[in-house]
């Protein structure tokens, strides 16, 4: 539930997304759905070994293989594709050497995908096989084979970053907690298993340049990526975003890459050509969530007041830096939990390994640390004879308390209505006393479990927060809206068309909020971190602002009065006289004025600044504050752990589109359940065992808990309409939630995702067997 | 070979490779776009048609195995004038849709369920879905939409005197 408001129309009221329409009538356009005359087929030969010298690459057979038209290689872009953000290790096909299975090593197209596939046959590669790498533990010894890209400055090659928080004096902190209890936590790799899988579509342009059609999260850094790689000026590449089915933060990288392809081949043959991915390719090749190992170790009195806590993290990069080193400083700085402390010392490395790679995936390092963190919390608890959520209330970042990092939060905290609503919406009290002894006895075990987080909105430091946004009247009095942010699901072309239905004064049917285009829209970084509301929202308020200032003008003009003795009803404006004139009539006038009909808008996040070498700062420059509680219910007999209710409390500053708020929400505990109790990605020396949805295991409907959801408006000053973010912290505290519970119902602490039935029966996992040829088979190696 | 079969209402003639999907025949070789191909083994739901009225994955189904059938896909799924039909109205007003990739399947699936059971409980409902994977939503506003449908019609067959 929200609370209801007054003081808008059309922010915060009942409305429907924008594209719902055409997507329930099936007529959406997925990328794979867009069939062109002329159009080939690409297919990428990828590595059947994990860690390899490409030691003979031979594509002419393959160009004898009726109905291909073109292969490249590494060969065919400029500095062999060399491409990667912030480290600039990866390549549009592999260059000399492979690093995992499923690395490209080149690509064809042809007349249709069979002879594509058969083109990929005849290719001759040879590879010679590398020693490899694949734990985490052993990356950095100094026998251990390289992986990463050489490097100057005396550490191994397979470091590639350590993100460090450091607060006050720890050796004093732990010293003056009564209680000190330590874990060690493990979390998966987890697959995106968006439902639509990769793709991109390439077609040339008169001029010698490319248009994309691709499903990607980040148009404008996919344009300037296949710019480089071809060298191309930036203006010959045009990316557009066709309906996106799901991302999560999965579509950058490898659709970058399948992009560079697309456009190489659409080159080389003067021909639109398109690139699908399978099931199977999709999850053998595309990047993950970052396995993590975690040591947590917290400190407190014995009157329930936190002293100190100790993190070391080690995040599995794989075969590629990608976002792997933004993860780690997410999650450096969000693994001491929402709470306050004496002295924090954390420290997260990420390492190259031979796995596939990981990049960015909802959350971005949070729901690993969550899953530590808010279990330890618990442990103390336990240890202290305390309520898990009094211990929490007692501890909770409140208004006017400093972060452990050295940051004053000065507006938006809500953490301690978060964790009161939870608890009295989930009767906590009673079934937390209850439960135990009704257990007695029972092989059904019932338990109920909290997670508290903090998220922080945006990119923080990671890098430069900003946006852009345009809007014009066209000839029939249509509003036309372009943001820089994409909406691949998640409903950011909804927020954005209400914020300017809003601000401007005219019905949400009237504008048209155009998909992503890098030729029309102003480039405002990646649609990612949560950021799109606050950002693009705040953009769009003040394109749509600027363009009012223009229509204020021509109706106080139209009605012989002042700006300021306008009044609005519906979309009419009345003067003193209280006659009113149609929005058309004043949008006439307006152009009768020689008024220039259009405006746009930019937004800049407030400054913020963070110090990586002495670990302290302003991370971001607000955070998202929730807390989710689990009730489970276990059956001994089986281990099988069944989620019964998820009360969900989330603080969204202002809910601006409030289905899409719930459907994020939703969405995001769905996810956090699986990641719970049973996706798992294993790699078995460098070979993935789940290729498809048989053996890796995402939520049905069947599986889903009830969910209970609060939201609660806490409003952020600089938020549009004091909006703050949901996406990633609907998931954050999900697992953690659930393993609180688990161990309440049935005594047994699971610190190894996922909350498998042999954890919870034996104590302990029962990996399965894996063999290489899974991998290889799903690829047709 | 020649498959003969009905399609949203229209008679097909149509030859094709006897060793391809049914998914692949109506992708591929009928334009039909709205048949989604999420994992190709029959797990997501993503394929999902109606043959003679019952839901079943596309990709598991032989071209031929159609012959003689009739097909329903989203393409045939809408009111008289073409616009949504209760079901799909409700998918929007109900905030059912994120991404949409998994929502032909879903409109199918409830359908099916709908014919079979017009008055499900929201157990039944997710039962019926257990067989379609979305990624986006978590699968609540969905049984909501179909729900509320459900709902809806019962209404509107209880004043019309029909149980």
């Amino acid at each position: 539930m929200i609370p209801p408001r007054h003081d808008t129309r059309y922010v915060g009221k009942p409305a429907a997304r924008v594209d719902a329409l055409e997507k329930v009538l099936g007529e959406a356009r997925f990328l794979a759905d867009i069939n062109l005359p002329d159009m080939l087929y690409a297919r990428a030969l990828r590595s059947h070994l994990p860690h390899a010298r490409i030691k003979r690459l031979d594509v002419s057979p393959a160009l004898e293989v009726p109905g291909v038209k073109a292969v490249i290689t590494s060969d065919d872009f400029v500095d062999h594709g060399n491409y990667g953000f912030p480290v600039k290790d990866n390549y549009m096909l592999a260059y000399q050497k492979v690093r995992y299975v499923g690395d490209a090593i080149a690509a064809v197209a042809a007349e249709t995908p069979e002879a594509a596939l058969a083109g990929v046959r005849a290719i001759i590669c040879e590879l010679e096989p590398l020693p490899l790498v694949t734990d985490v533990e052993r990356a950095l010894d100094k026998d251990a084979p390289q992986v990463g890209p050489d490097r100057d400055d005396g550490q191994s090659p397979n470091f590639l970053d350590r993100s460090i928080v450091q607060a006050g004096d720890i050796e004093k902190g732990m010293a003056d907690a009564d209680i000190i209890v330590e874990g060690v936590f493990s979390t998966p790799h987890q697959e995106h298993a968006y439902l639509e899988t990769e793709g991109a579509l390439a077609i040339p342009t008169p001029e010698g340049g490319v248009m994309l059609y691709c499903s990607n999260q980040s148009p404008f850094i996919n344009r300037d990526n296949v710019a480089m790689v071809l060298g191309l000026a930036p203006e010959l590449v045009r990316s557009i975003q066709p309906p996106v089915g799901g991302s999560f933060g999965g579509k950058d990288d490898l659709n970058y890459e399948s992009s560079a392809q697309c456009a190489a081949l659409a080159l080389k043959t003067g021909r639109p050509v398109r690139m699908t991915f399978s099931r199977e390719e999709s999850m053998v090749a595309s990047y993950k969530r970052n396995a993590m190992k975690m040591w947590v170790q917290v400190g407190v009195r014995a009157d329930g007041v936190l002293q100190a806590c100790r993190f070391r993290g080690l995040l599995d990069s794989g075969a590629y830096a990608s976002e792997s080193s933004f993860t780690g400083w997410r999650a450096s700085i969000h693994a001491m939990g929402a709470y306050r402390y004496d002295a924090v010392d954390v420290e997260v490395t990420s390492v190259y390994t031979n796995n596939a790679f990981s990049g960015a995936f909802r959350g971005f390092g949070n729901p690993e640390v969550n899953f530590a963190i808010e279990q330890v919390i618990d442990e103390l608890a336990e240890k202290l004879d305390m309520d898990p959520m009094d211990l929490r209330l007692q501890n909770a970042l409140r208004l006017g308390d400093a972060l452990p990092h050295g940051q004053k939060l000065e507006e938006s905290v809500s953490l301690t209505a978060c964790l009161e609503e939870a608890r009295n919406q989930s009767d906590w009290d009673r079934k937390r006393r209850e439960f135990p002894q009704r257990n007695a006895g029972s092989e059904l075990k019932k338990g109920i479990g909290v997670a508290a987080l903090f998220h922080g909105l945006s990119l923080g430091a990671e890098g430069a927060d900003y946006a852009g946004a345009t809007i014009r009247i066209d000839d029939d009095n249509g509003v036309t809206l372009t943001s820089g942010f994409t909406d691949y699901g998640q409903g950011s072309r909804t927020v954005f068309t209400l914020i300017a239905a809003e601000v401007l004064g005219v019905r949400p049917d009237r504008i048209d909020m155009l998909r992503p285009d890098t030729d029309t829209a102003i480039e405002s970084g990646p649609t990612v971190a949560s950021r799109a509301t606050v950002l693009g929202g705040n953009a769009t308020r003040i394109a749509a602002a600027n363009l009012k200032r223009i229509l204020d003008l021509a109706a106080a003009d139209l009605l012989g009065c002042r700006v300021g003795q306008l009044i609005r009803e519906g979309e009419s404006y009345i003067g003193p006289d209280e006659t009113p004139v149609s929005w058309d009539d004043v949008v006439a006038h307006a152009r009768k004025l020689g008024f220039q009909l259009s405006a746009q808008g930019r937004w800049q996040a407030p400054t913020i600044h963070w110090d990586h070498h002495a670990g302290r700062g302003e991370p971001y420059f607000a955070y998202h504050f929730a807390a989710q509680v689990a009730e489970v219910t276990v059956d001994m007999g089986t281990g099988q752990t069944r989620v019964d209710d998820i009360w969900a409390v989330h603080d969204l500053g202002r809910v601006i589109f409030p289905q899409g708020a719930y459907g994020q929400v939703y969405g995001g505990i769905a996810q956090g359940l699986g990641y719970a109790l049973t996706e798992r990605v294993d790699f078995v020396d460098g070979y993935i065992q789940q290729t498809n949805f048989e053996r890796y295991l995402i939520p049905n409907a069947a599986d889903m808990p009830r969910i209970h959801i609060t939201l609660l408006e806490d409003p952020l000053s600089v938020g549009p309409f004091g909006a703050k973010n949901v996406a990633e912290p609907a998931m954050v505290p999900t697992a953690a939630a659930i393993a609180n519970a688990v161990a309440h119902a049935t005594g047994r602490r699971i610190r190894r995702l996922p909350i498998s039935l042999e954890q919870v029966l034996l104590g302990y996992d029962l990996t399965p067997p894996g063999t290489p040829k899974r991998a290889q088979q799903g690829l047709w190696l | 070979m020649q498959i003969n079969f009905t399609l949203n209402n229209t008679p097909i003639v149509i030859d094709a490779p006897p060793d391809i999907s049914l998914l692949t025949l109506l992708r591929e070789h009928l334009g039909v776009t709205g048949v989604k191909d999420g994992c190709d083994v029959g797990e997501c739901g993503a394929c999902s048609i109606l043959l003679d009225g019952m839901l079943v994955n596309s990709c598991q189904l032989l071209a031929p195995q159609a012959d003689g059938r009739n097909i329903l896909t989203i393409e045939g799924v809408h009111d008289e004038s073409g616009g949504p039909t209760d079901l799909q109205r409700h998918f929007i007003e109900q905030g059912a849709v994120q991404c949409g990739f998994c929502i032909p399947g879903m409109i199918l699936a409830g359908e099916a369920l709908l014919a079979e059971n017009p008055n499900p409980d929201r157990e039944a409902i997710a039962e019926a879905l257990a067989g379609n994977l979305c990624r986006c939503t978590g699968y609540i506003q969905i049984v909501d939409a179909i729900e509320a449908t459900a709902r809806e019609r019962q209404a509107r067959s209880g004043q019309g005197g029909r149980s």
